[in-house]
């Protein structure tokens, strides 16, 4: 038996007539912005009209179980030949506690694991209240975004199993694989692992690492540890090292690469309600004798209630070139509805393997901004930024923004 | 005797995380609201490390990629993906963009310019948010001139045979084993330099060289100096890149594999 369109379309009617008993919430913000900037692959003044929406949809079903989440955004270059851009961050519908085990998620997503992380066009579920290990699976295309749109192709696939410690307060492990697939052939294929563990209130010791199953060494690992005396005190030490590993259909995953260490040190103090500060010291190994030393230094102020001052500098020194900067900001909240800030980026170096730009070169970039609540839902902002550089004397840029909520 | 010694530390650890089977873990849903530093009073007391501390961007990938992660309790993922992904629905006027995509912090004043300098501290981080094509995608709207490497000044393409002789661009690759039997090369310093670049910072090679041609310009198994890039432990690990790659990496070089 078939069903004419006509009576298909009465059918559909009937489901909007049903909708006067629904009552789900629908929640998000709509932001249209234009943007100005100079395009660097044509040096044209671009200016560019995007929409972003971002929304979530809950309370569809009597237990709300249920929800539907989306973001994503427009733009159309309306000057520069760039045309029509889009990327769709996620949109998914997500149902939680199916026999309180099961949580599934549908659609577009962002996906983390100790192992790897993408964006997929598939599903991932979580097995949960089964036990002290939890399960996550998690497939479908694998989703990469380029400079314009999309860049991958048919045949990326992405495929991940976890499994992990769950209920304990202050004990986290998990292990993890990952696959990806690249026109069919297997372009990745990591095994990844987490642990971190708190001990006698004071301390937490941390670690992750992922094991190329193609090249058979250790892509990443990380160890680490925490010790922090006082609420207000925070004292890091890390060693972590990685070899640079390729997609198995990359010519350049046949080619000897050497092994990158770093080993950090840090401290954050948090003096008082006005005054934050943190430091901290890396030395970095290339192999082949290369090394290079970063040290760095921050704070944050809090001189009245309305105001916040960053300061942030780094200084690395080594193979490479050297790299002396830093930024400073401050926001202002003039009054409930006004928000207005500013600030500065500098940075002096010099690239020792680019014979074109040899010698000190200098950058600056300053920019101001505000900010203003219209209303409860709405609110509009402003952004002008300078940059002064190598390549240009001026480069104006700046946004304006409009916020709906909804 | 290893084997019970790995028992003994099992029993040992089942008995240390039974007890903190009883210490459950808590939704933070409805703490989402407070400030970051009301966290902390409650975190310390109960030995959990400070919550969002200083080197929160820093140190935030372990806690995000676990099994148990409960991120999503305060933030949804347009959190995540406007700092990984350039998206801009809730940007700080802190924030910077770079054309139509929102950059961190970190890509600061003329990123363009110190990008070279900023990959090298820990060359993985960039793929944290970037595939590798997007740098071959970048880098190809640039002209490659204008992004040589050290080891590039002595272009052996330049190097001359005597001090008046031709250069080697005037030779084809067919021709390198007249003078280089089995890839061997004179001291000139160009093929350190470039080696020691290019197991350094290999990355920075692909995104120039996206289809690694010039690569193979010596190092193919069948024309040219037919030097070997291979790994130490290759013997191993080929047939591994063999079978998942379906072979098309190997075929770039050589004839059977």
């Amino acid at each position: 038996m078939t069903i004419k369109w006509s009576k298909r379309l009465l059918l559909a009617f009937s489901f909007l007539t049903a909708t006067n008993g629904w009552c789900a919430d629908l929640h998000g913000r709509s932001s249209t912005q234009i943007l100005s900037f100079i395009n660097d692959f044509n040096n044209g003044r671009q200016i560019e009209l995007a929409e972003y929406l971002h929304f979530s949809l809950t309370n569809i079903d009597k237990a709300n179980k249920f929800s539907v989440s989306g973001y994503g955004r427009g733009s159309q270059d309306l000057n520069n030949g760039d045309g029509i851009n889009g990327r769709l961050y996620y949109l998914y519908g997500e149902y939680r506690d199916l026999y309180n085990v099961l949580d599934t998620k549908l659609g577009r997503q962002f996906v983390n694991l100790s192992a790897g992380t993408t964006i997929i066009d598939g599903v991932q579920m979580d097995l949960k209240n089964v036990g002290p290990v939890g399960f996550t699976v998690l497939g479908g295309r694998d989703v990469a975004f380029g400079v314009n749109g999309e860049i991958g192709h048919e045949g990326n696939y992405a495929l991940g199993l976890a499994a992990y410690l769950t209920g304990f307060k202050n004990t986290d492990l998990d292990v993890s694989w990952f696959r990806k697939w690249d026109a069919g052939d297997v372009s990745r294929d990591i095994v990844g692992g987490s642990f971190k563990q708190f001990l006698f209130k004071n301390v937490k010791a941390y670690a992750n690492a992922r094991y190329d199953l193609t090249s058979e060494v250790f892509n990443e690992v990380l160890a680490g540890v925490k010790y922090f005396p006082t609420a207000n005190l925070i004292l890091t030490g890390e060693w972590y090292q990685s070899y640079p590993t390729f997609d198995t259909t990359d010519i350049f995953s046949v080619f000897a690469v050497n092994r990158y260490q770093e080993g950090v040190f840090r401290a954050d103090y948090t003096v008082n309600d006005v005054v934050a500060v943190n430091a901290g010291y890396s030395r970095q190994d290339y192999g082949d004798d290369g090394t290079a030393d970063v040290y760095e230094v921050g704070c944050r102020l809090h001189p009245i209630e309305t105001v916040s001052v960053g300061l942030a500098y780094d200084r690395r020194q080594g193979i490479g070139g050297h790299l002396d900067g830093g930024m400073f900001d401050v926001a202002w909240d003039a009054t409930k509805k006004l928000q207005l800030a500013s600030g500065l980026t500098v940075d002096a170096y010099s690239r020792d393997f680019f014979p074109s730009s040899s010698g000190s070169q200098t950058a600056q970039q300053y920019w101001a901004g505000g900010k203003y609540r219209l209303a409860k839902n709405m609110q509009a902002s402003l952004r002008v930024q300078d940059d002064i550089n190598v390549t240009r004397n001026s480069n104006v840029q700046g946004r304006f923004i409009f916020d709906y909520d909804f | 005797m290893k084997k019970w010694f790995v028992y003994c530390m099992l029993m040992a650890l089942s008995a240390l995380y039974a007890q903190q089977a009883f210490a459950q873990k808590q939704s933070h849903k409805e703490y989402a609201s407070l400030k970051i530093t009301e966290c902390n009073s409650c975190h310390k007391s109960e030995g959990v490390a400070l919550n969002h501390d200083a080197d929160w961007v820093r140190g935030h990938r372990v806690l995000a990629a676990k099994g148990e992660k409960n991120c999503a309790e305060c933030h949804d993922q347009a959190y995540c993906l406007d700092c990984h992904q350039g998206g801009g629905i809730d940007s700080k006027l802190s924030t910077n963009n770079y054309r139509r995509d929102y950059i961190p912090k970190s890509h600061r004043s003329d990123w363009l310019e110190i990008h070279p300098l900023k990959a090298l501290d820990n060359p993985q981080s960039c793929y944290r948010c970037h595939e590798q094509k997007y740098c071959s995608q970048c880098h190809s709207k640039f002209q490659s001139s204008s992004l040589e490497f050290l080891s590039h000044r002595r272009q052996f393409s330049d190097i001359k045979l005597t001090n008046v002789g031709p250069n080697h661009a005037s030779f084809t690759t067919a021709q390198c084993q007249t003078c280089h039997p089995g890839g061997m090369l004179p001291t000139h310093a160009w093929a350190p330099d470039h080696a020691r670049e290019a197991r350094r910072n290999l990355q920075a090679c692909q995104s120039c060289h996206g289809d690694g041609d010039v690569c193979l310009t010596c190092h193919s198994a069948r024309t040219g100096l037919k030097v070997n890039p291979h790994p130490r432990n290759w013997g191993s690990i080929s047939g591994n890149l063999k079978s998942k790659s379906g072979g098309r990496t190997c075929i770039r070089c050589h004839d059977s594999f």
